[in-house]
């Protein structure tokens, strides 16, 4: 069988991280990774990593707008943007014949950026856009209320520009905000289907001097935050401090959720295995529009666990605490946790399969920690999660400071103080 | 425009400038040469690029040179648009809107 390595690189003191992984496909995919997420945003300048993600394909002094795109058309070639609270991923999808061609896009964009002040007001609709899109959606609304109430700061703001700053965000807040972030050692270029030296060359031009500005550490506060709209149902997220990405806490906390339930595995099944889901079936008689499921998230210093219940009976976010607590109390068996363990590899080797999974494995765990773990040494971390991990991690969530955010008909919802 | 700066700056040809520039006689109404400057479709979207106070400043001018014009009237000599003060401000954005405006037909073309 062929065997494909992932290979990591450093161009010469330039602080950037560059990794392969030759899989032998025809396509290539290239990602700049930049710590450059929302979680970097001052307070003068909130918003400003949305309005970003939104100016990938503007001008820059190395190629115009129209050049970028119809350059990238021209190839079959394609450039997006996501963001999260960390990072700021620019992706590059090419057949890997045109590899050399399009990289000059990808750096561009990354490291030479115009500003221009026509070209960023006319980005002002897409902007209203994709908020009006954001909060007809209440998934996202609670996750985005959730970080706020829970945090002080940097994990607090939204990935989503405040009301107060659309139309407000300058040419200079964003040369500001990309001279600070936008060093070469604060990003990691990642490379599937590329060869290492080739990628390695892209590399050698991301050189900055510049050292970006020190961002502060997370500070987890515990706080609720309520949101009245119509509708019949509440959803509602409840979480407590977790644990920071790859530490040992944090995959107790991963086992914890799959071992709660992550919805249903089986199409139109019955979710037998999440206990959260049966033991609200126990609770109420009322049809939950269930999700009731549990909630995971972390980030390079801190994390937040929970359960995240759609409902709308009252007396299912105590069902659901209960269910917590029962596995606090140390109530759960060796088929239980050899369950959970497994759905959770899987699930992360399943990740893997597609390559948008493995290019975000990729450049995260470079990015966060300037190595990469395989997934066997993934697998085996996992594997090696105990039962009294597991409960240490449940008593954790029953016994700390926790966080509330609901939104919906909240009429019965109790406070997070009344659970 | 700048691309047709000549070789030699001589004296001479300052001086006819110099002239030349007085003679057109907008200068007499308080207005600079790309005030007047011809608006076709590029000259609109390179006056739509132009920062709010430069675009504040043209405004400006433009309002009083019509009042000017209606009342028949021209500036006191002191405060005529001097040869040396004027600045083609429009210059950089009509060049930048002409070059987009090309590369998009060679485009096109293939």
């Amino acid at each position: 069988s062929m065997k494909s390595k992932t290979r990591l690189g450093e161009p010469y003191g330039s602080g950037l991280l560059v990794a392969s992984l030759e899989n032998y496909s025809p396509v290539s995919k290239i990602g700049v990774f930049v710590k450059a997420g929302s979680r970097y945003e001052t307070a003068e300048n909130l918003g400003v990593t949305h309005i970003l993600r939104l100016a990938s394909n503007l001008t820059t002094k190395g190629a115009s707008a129209f050049r970028i795109c119809h350059g990238l058309e021209a190839v079959g070639a394609s450039l997006s943007v996501t963001s999260s609270r960390e990072h700021m991923v620019y992706s590059l999808d090419c057949l890997r014949d045109d590899f050399d061609g399009v990289t000059e896009y990808l750096i561009n964009v990354t490291t030479a950026p115009d500003f221009r002040p026509w070209e960023l007001s006319d980005l002002l609709p897409r902007v209203k856009i994709d908020k009006a899109v954001a909060d007809q959606s209440p998934q996202i609304g609670v996750l985005e209320k959730l970080h706020e109430a829970a945090y002080k700061n940097a994990l607090s703001n939204s990935l989503y520009c405040p009301d107060h700053m659309v139309g407000k965000i300058s040419v200079d807040h964003l040369q500001q905000f990309f001279a600070n972030n936008y060093t070469s050692a604060r990003m990691a270029l990642v490379g599937l289907g590329v060869s290492h030296a080739a990628l390695m060359k892209v590399g050698e031009q991301f050189f900055s001097t510049h050292t970006g500005a020190a961002a502060p550490g997370a500070v987890y506060r515990g706080g609720e935050l309520r949101v009245q709209s119509g509708g019949g149902l509440v959803h509602a997220l409840l979480a407590c401090e977790g644990a920071a990405a790859g530490s040992a806490e944090a995959n107790a906390f991963s086992v914890l959720q799959r071992l709660l339930g992550v919805g249903p595995h089986v199409k139109r099944g019955s979710n037998i295995t999440s206990k959260l889901s049966q033991g609200i079936t126990k609770a109420t008689a009322q049809p939950f529009d269930v999700s009731a499921t549990a909630f995971s998230a972390t980030y390079s210093d801190s994390g937040l666990f929970g359960v995240y219940i759609i409902s709308q009976a009252d007396s299912v976010i105590n069902a659901a605490m209960a269910q917590v607590t029962a596995v606090a109390e140390g109530r759960l068996t060796a088929d239980d946790l050899t369950r959970a363990k497994t759905q959770l590899m899987a699930d992360y080797l399943m990740s893997l399969e597609s390559s948008e999974g493995l290019l975000e494995e990729l450049g995260v765990q470079v990015l966060s920690s300037g190595t990469y773990s395989s997934p066997q040494t993934v697998t085996q971390s996992i594997d090696s999660v105990t039962s009294s991990d597991v409960v240490k991690a449940a008593k954790k969530f029953v016994e700390s400071k926790k966080t509330m955010s609901c939104y919906g008909h909240l009429a019965n919802t109790p406070f997070v103080d009344e659970l | 425009m700048a691309s047709r700066a000549p070789a030699a700056t001589s004296r001479l040809l300052v001086g006819f400038r110099k002239w030349y520039y007085n003679a057109c006689g907008f200068n007499k109404l308080g207005l600079m040469r790309d005030d007047t400057i011809n608006e076709d479709s590029d000259v609109k979207e390179a006056i739509r690029r132009l920062p709010e106070q430069v675009y504040n400043d043209r405004m400006f001018r433009l309002k009083r040179a019509l009042d000017l014009s209606m009342k028949q009237q021209i500036l006191p000599k002191d405060q005529w648009t001097k040869y040396e003060e004027d600045v083609y401000y429009l210059e950089p954005y009509l060049e930048e809107v002409i070059h987009e405006r090309k590369e998009k037909e060679e485009w096109a073309k293939n």
